[in-house]
């Protein structure tokens, strides 16, 4: 409760916050704000947030409360300009005194989820992402110092080393995690923050200490820092210079956090002397509070505990109306107009333009590569667990097939064999879903921040992934080639590992491929499933080449799957100057042509090279494939939203439940609770072990 | 209501006496009590008693719980064969009528406490230390006393209402009326203030349900379904917004003002949420801060020299005072930056929360509340009141298959993921077999053209079942709940899970089959027909018990799926298939590989049914026509002699014998590895004792579970 109790002295003067304004830096205004979603279908038009006015300067922390859905998301979004399309938002954001865009990439947005690749370390986290967006022409010493100061910055220096964590692997605290997420969006020395409910899911330690270092990057770095939060501990809230208290869209109170207390008292709701005020404040304006009691009223017996809680003789609608409405009049409210005006005539300097990246596409191609093959050496799931299964069944084939020889039935045999290489072994590849969905939760979140283009990360996974693919194909295939002696000589060996090779990389494109466009892990399971099944069936072993139909199936369907180019290929390798044991004893040998165009019903006019660089060619198309599919995914990710939003809002105006009356609530969507089958939790066992 | 129970416990003292005796002493305190003492049970509750006692002769006491413990240690084996002493000397009880607050920062040992108490510690914890439950040493694990905990696994397709009525059906005896048990439904739903959701979904993936704080309260609903007299909670209220926070604490207290003992771990309560609680066990570091009424905490914290400021919430300031995490947060801040911490009146920034730590776990070892807890403790430990009966399932085991079974279906039927996703994608997939193979006929290259779609069909088709593990892992995670909680066997689970699948699988069999059967022409007749899609129905299913089978054992879903899909693919080499019988090795892969192989069984069949009897073209027309039976034993290289249907019999009882698989694996889970994991732990402790004992490096995690031992001080026992 320091300084400036008395409101009537600071008429006149400049307002303390101005004064901070002066200091330089980015100054962030915004007048009238409201924001509405548009009516429609028979949909009555909502009003988000309605009438907001308010600053962020230099050197401060402004902390946005109120209960869900009471519009703290809008209000961030709105500020930061990454409101829905949908939205329309009217009323002025300055910047600076000056109308900007805010978009992606010019300001500095901490999510709520943590998104961070958990193989890596923390400072390789840091390095990485430096190195993908500081300007190439930096020195590396220059970027580990970035990445040095950074790290103290942040609190970070004890966990620098330390693993972030996967699901198999404990790595650091949810609290440094956090920390990491900030780090990452300081890292461009933004002087424009703004974080999403950071202490959500955090014990009361951790909270604290991120709040406090967001403090101590307003303080030292003169940066203008605004946060939701949800629900601080007294010690939390006790960090945060300026409060913005919003109830259903309406300004409750805006100001300096310590006078908060004091308006609440003046307008007769004075906080108890052993309550959290901000646990109070929020008490006060719920109206989900309201449902409550009115719920357990009808079913239970309150047994006269109602003096409990003095605030139960009042309905929350009726002190937050009384609270909106005091405040409108109150000094606090012109307060904020005048500072709103002096802050506008400050000439600050007006903030350069972050852009999302500045270092070169070769520079973020080279550091993407490198960050993702650490990423897959160190998870166990990507490769390592494929690469043992691959060698497990290569084995099972060799003692299989062991020795195949030339008789009638090794005909069949050799063919089977091979079918079951290209077919089963590149089946296996579902095995490393999770890992890309993973992946591709990372890559969405840089893109959506400009981090670095669609090309350079598709071809950096490209090229990360090819160690690994490469050691899966020439490990296979050398237990299989030398256990089930397949036609001896290098250059066969060599097309029948590179021919595997080719396989399991067009199959790991079409994965990529899907999991770009299935939401979930499930869906993308069956639909994988299904599709390498199918690609099966048309590749010339199930149903020989010549007898598939014609229409559809034969062209276009066997000429843009890779496995009837690779079992050509495969065949003609294996088979070619080979000479069988006819069906019948005492008739002439069979010859390897004869069996490959009579037999297979294969014609033998081209190489077997072309056919090898057939499936290259069309490795190469699944991965324009791919980056046609994010390009069109990012494209169209608006309109979906807009449809989404417009499907919610429908559903959540038919639903009866007591959190009917905040129905926009559930428009932002992070707020959704992620299913535990999404990605990671799904994975664990349900069995004790 | 304590004033009478202490009474009655003088009453009682040094009375060995007989249980009927007891029993007419507590029926008459009992009396008493419903009579005079005004806030006995909810009508709701009191009426159940009482038919319960009249139903089944259960003698009717004083029914409620009474919970102390004395001295209470916990000491876990690390992997490495060191201890680490999770919980040192508590000392505390439980009344009926309160609702207690287990508090402490993350790692102080809270959820440890309440496990030790609810008899629900891992295998490798040692307990020591005495646990009574109405005087009488307690065994609490599998049902006897209701615990909810902190994830809710429920059933996402089913209503509310539905989720519960059917947990009653499954609980609940036989012989009680089906409108009382839907009374008792309804009377649930409205005691925990489910009215306004109760026939909306719980919600998955896929379905948008009830909010957050809705689901905890069904979770505690399917609880206190049963009436017990405790209640134990694992954090209720962490990730619920303060408004659902304070609604689901509202409601505990008004379970416990109805004469429960509920004992509830919390984290970080609001301040609202806060004054709910009537006592407050405050840990740290495994050793208790406080334990006495939540009302009078402020007091001895501002006698112990650590006043709670004024505008903040008690127990944040209780937590702010013990939570060691503070120093490093301090720590780490004063390291790396400039300016200093404010708000220098405050007397935990001249001293570290460890030294306040230790201050204060001495000022109440020495305190007047320390000793209260003491004699109280040993009061109650004197009075031997009621054995409560087991809160497990009353339901015979025919009801439990019968409504296992029945919401099994109900929820399959209803997840989109589970079959109706599969039955597209097979219908897909067949549709695709069937154009390819469109009306096969018996031309010459038709001979291959048939084998390859059977392996196809039989091979890949039941391939596509891993589809369904996510939803089957889902499903477990209800199982694993509600069989730690007593509410069914192992045996109804699996025959439940077995039969409610049946319908599906038929069906998607049955559609697939057909399909697939008329679109290739495969050999005509109804006979044939029905063979096929039975051999498919059973190869299915055989595939969907191994996969279960193995989400049994391995312990990771991933893994499950890679492991799942090597053995079939290994199933699949060895069936005849790729590799033709006679030249499939004989050590191991023909013997016994192939024989354990389904698929090996299902085309051994598929091929007789299909090529026996049809007469095929020869490479060129001059030459003699094929007979079927001739390719099936020269070129497929079948035994003839066994019948088809031999091979299907084959078939099913494979089913069989991977659900028993299933079922033994789940027994093994249940029983024996915690035995085994307990015996290791003892061993590798004693083994560690024998050499120097070396403390083990800690993780310095914010959060990390392990309690840092040095900042303890020395001098405690």
């Amino acid at each position: 409760m320091d300084g400036g109790s008395n409101v009537e002295a600071w008429r006149g003067a400049v307002s303390p916050a101005a004064r901070y304004a002066e200091s330089g830096g980015a100054s962030l205004t915004w007048e009238n704000l409201t924001a509405v979603l548009p009516g429609g279908g028979g949909r009555a038009t909502k009003k988000l947030v309605q009438g907001l006015y308010g600053y962020a300067v230099p050197g401060r922390v402004v902390a946005i409360m109120g209960p869900s859905g009471s519009g703290k998301s809008t209000l961030l979004d709105s500020l930061s300009g990454r409101l829905a399309r949908n939205v329309v938002l009217t009323g002025k954001v300055l910047l600076n005194g000056k109308k900007r865009r805010l978009d992606y990439g010019v300001v500095a947005y901490v999510t709520q989820e943590n998104i961070l690749l958990g193989t890596l370390t923390v400072r390789e986290t840091l390095t990485y992402s430096a190195l993908l967006r500081l300007p190439s022409s930096m020195r590396k010493s220059e970027v580990r110092r970035i990445v040095d100061d950074t790290l103290d910055e942040m609190g970070l220096r004890e966990c620098a080393d330390r693993h972030i964590g996967t699901w198999n692997l404990r790595g650091i605290s949810g609290g440094e995690k956090k920390r990491l997420s900030i780090a990452l969006e300081i890292l461009t020395r933004p002087r424009l923050l703004f974080l999403d409910e950071p202490t959500s899911g955090l014990d009361s330690a951790a909270a604290f200490s991120v709040v406090q270092t967001l403090r101590q990057l307003a303080v030292d770095g003169g940066r203008t820092i605004v946060s939701s939060v949800h629900q601080p501990s007294s010690e939390v809230f006790a960090l945060f210079d300026d409060l913005c208290l919003l109830s259903s869209g309406e300004c409750v109170y805006f100001g300096d956090a310590k006078l908060a207390t004091q308006f609440f008292a003046e307008t007769g709701f004075a906080c108890p002397s052993r309550r959290n005020p901000s646990d109070h404040f929020l008490r006060c304006v719920n109206s989900d509070f309201d449902d409550v009691a009115a719920t357990m009223k009808g079913s239970m017996k309150l047994r006269a505990e109602a003096e409990l809680d003095p605030l139960l003789n009042y309905s929350t609608t009726e002190i937050r109306e009384r609270l909106v409405e005091k405040y409108r009049i109150s000094d606090y409210a012109m307060m904020v107009r005048n500072t709103i005006h002096e802050i506008t005539k400050i000439e600050g300097v007006v903030e350069e333009v972050i852009r999302g990246s500045e270092a070169s596409w070769f520079k973020q191609l080279r550091t993407l590569t490198s960050r993702s093959f650490t990423n897959m050496s160190r998870d166990l799931n990507y490769y390592w667990l494929r690469i043992i299964i691959y060698i497990v069944m290569a084995f099972c084939l060799g003692t299989i097939y062991y020795d195949v020889g030339t008789s009638y039935t090794a005909i069949q045999a050799r063919a089977s064999c091979g079918g079951f290489v290209s077919g089963f072994m590149t089946f296996m590849s579902i095995g490393g879903f999770p890992s890309f969905i993973e992946e591709m939760k990372v890559f969405t979140l840089e893109r959506q921040n400009g981090h670095y283009g669609v090309a350079a990360y598709i071809i950096s996974n490209f090229l990360s992934s090819m160690p690994f693919l490469l050691t899966v194909s020439w490990a296979s295939a050398s237990i299989t080639y030398w256990m089930v002696k397949f036609r001896p000589g290098f250059s066969y060996f060599a097309f029948f590992a590179l021919n595997l090779y080719g396989g399991v990389s067009v199959i790991e494109s079409l994965m990529m491929i899907i999991s770009a466009l299935v939401p979930n892990f499930l869906m993308g399971l069956i639909l994988g499933a299904g599709v390498i099944g199918i690609m099966m069936l048309t590749s010339g072993f199930f149903r020989l080449l010549p007898e598939l139909p014609k229409i559809f199936w034969r062209y276009p369907v066997s000429y843009i799957v890779y496995g009837s180019w690779g079992l050509k290929g495969g065949y003609k390798n294996d088979l070619i100057g080979l000479e069988f044991e006819p069906m019948m004893p005492g008739q002439p040998k069979l010859k390897g042509e004869y069996i490959i165009t009579e037999m297979m019903g294969l014609s033998l006019n081209h190489s077997k090279w072309l056919d090898l660089a057939m499936i290259f060619v069309l490795l190469f198309a699944y991965r324009v494939t791919f980056f046609v599919v994010l390009k069109v995914k990012e494209a169209a990710a608006p309109y979906i939203r807009v449809a989404y939003t417009r499907f919610t809002v429908k559903r959540l105006e038919r639903r009866a439940s007591f959190r009917k009356t905040l129905a926009m609530t559930s428009l932002s969507k992070r707020h959704s609770q992620p299913h535990p089958m999404a990605i990671q939790e799904g994975l664990n066992s349900p069995m004790p072990y | 209501m304590r004033k009478g129970g202490a009474a009655v416990g003088a009453a009682m003292v040094g009375r060995e006496a007989a249980v009927a005796a007891v029993a007419a002493e507590l029926e008459d305190s009992a009396g008493k009590a419903a009579g005079a003492a005004a806030p006995a049970l909810s009508p709701l509750s009191e009426t159940l008693w009482r038919d319960r006692a009249a139903a089944g002769g259960v003698l009717l006491g004083d029914v409620s719980a009474r919970l102390a413990w004395r001295d209470l240690a916990v000491t876990v084996a690390l992997g490495t064969g060191d201890t680490q002493a999770v919980l040192q000397g508590l000392t505390g009880h439980a009344e009926p009528g309160t609702i207690t607050a287990l508090m402490g920062p993350s790692g102080s040992g809270k959820s440890t406490l309440l496990d030790a108490l609810a008899g629900r510690l891992a295998a490798n914890a040692f307990l020591s230390g005495t646990v009574l439950l109405n005087g009488r040493k307690a065994n609490l694990s599998f049902g006897a006393a209701a615990y909810v905990t902190q994830d809710d696994n429920l059933i996402g397709t089913l209503t509310v209402r539905e989720t519960i009525s059917y947990s009653a059906r499954l609980r609940l005896p036989d012989k009680m009326p089906w409108e009382e048990k839907q009374a008792l439904v309804e009377g649930t739903i409205i005691e925990m203030g489910l009215q306004d959701c109760a026939d909306t979904v719980v919600g998955n993936w896929h379905l948008r349900g009830i909010s957050g704080g809705e689901k905890r309260r069904v979770s505690i609903a399917l609880e206190i379904l049963m009436r017990p007299r405790l209640l134990f909670l694992d954090e209720p209220t962490s990730g619920l917004d303060s408004a659902s926070a304070f609604f689901v604490t509202q409601t505990l207290r008004g379970l416990a003002r109805d004469g429960r003992t509920v004992i509830a771990s919390v984290h970080q309560p609001s301040s609202e949420v806060f004054t709910l609680f009537d006592c407050l066990y405050l840990l740290s570091g495994g050793k208790t801060v406080y334990f006495g009424k939540a009302s009078e905490a402020c007091e001895f914290f501002a006698q112990a020299g650590f006043p709670c400021p004024p505008m903040r919430n008690p127990s944040d300031h209780f937590l702010r005072c013990i939570n060691s995490d503070f120093d490093k947060v301090k720590a780490t801040l004063k390291g790396s930056m400039k300016t200093r911490f404010e708000r220098s009146d405050d007397p935990l920034e001249k001293i570290t929360t460890s030294e306040a730590m230790r201050r204060l776990i001495n000022y109440y070892q020495h305190s007047q509340y320390h000793i209260n807890a003491q004699q109280k403790v040993d009061e109650m430990a004197r009075v031997k009141g009621t054995v409560l009966d087991s809160g497990g399932s009353q339901a015979s085991f025919a009801m439990q298959a019968f409504t296992l079974t029945k919401r099994s279906f109900i929820n399959m039927s209803r997840d989109f993921g589970y079959y109706w996703l599969r039955l597209i994608i097979y219908i897909v997939v067949t549709l695709c077999i069937g154009t390819i193979y469109l009306n096969v006929g018996t031309g010459y290259s038709s001979i291959l053209a048939r084998g390859a779609c059977a392996s196809f069909v039989f091979g890949f088709v039941t391939f596509m079942s891993i589809g369904g593990f996510p939803s089957f892992v889902e499903d477990m995670k209800v199982f694993q709940r509600e069989r730690l909680n007593g509410h069914y066997g192992v045996l109804a689970f699996v025959i439940s899970n077995t039969l409610s699948a049946m319908p599906f699988l038929i069906l998607i069999t049955f559609v697939s089959g057909t399909l697939c059967y008329f679109m290739v022409r495969l050999h005509p007749g109804f006979m044939h027909y029905l063979f096929f899609v039975l051999a498919l129905y059973a190869s299915v299913t055989v595939v969907e018990s191994l996969m279960m089978a193995i989400a049994s054992v391995i312990p990771n879903f991933l893994m499950g799926i890679i492991i799942g899909a090597g053995i079939q693919g290994i199933f699949m080499l060895v069936s005849g298939y790729f590799r033709l019988p006679h030249d499939i090795p004989k050590p191991f892969w023909r013997y016994p590989m192939s024989y354990i192989s389904f698929h090996y069984w299902a085309l051994q069949g598929q091929y007789q049914n299909d090529l026996k009897g049809l007469v095929f073209d020869n490479q060129d027309d001059e030459l003699p026509k094929i007979p079927g039976e001739y390719i099936l034993e020269n070129v497929f290289q079948i035994d003839v002699n066994r019948s088809k249907w031999l091979d299907l019999a084959v078939l099913f009882s494979m089913i069989v014998i991977y659900r028993l698989l299933f079922f033994v694996m789940i027994k093994i889970s249940e029983d024996v590895t915690p035995w085994v994991r307990g015996y290791i732990a003892r061993r590798r402790v004693q083994n560690r004792r024998q050499r120097k004992v070396e403390l083990a490096a800690r993780s310095p995690s914010l959060r990390g579970y392990v309690v840092d031992v040095a900042s303890l001080p020395a001098d405690h026992p």
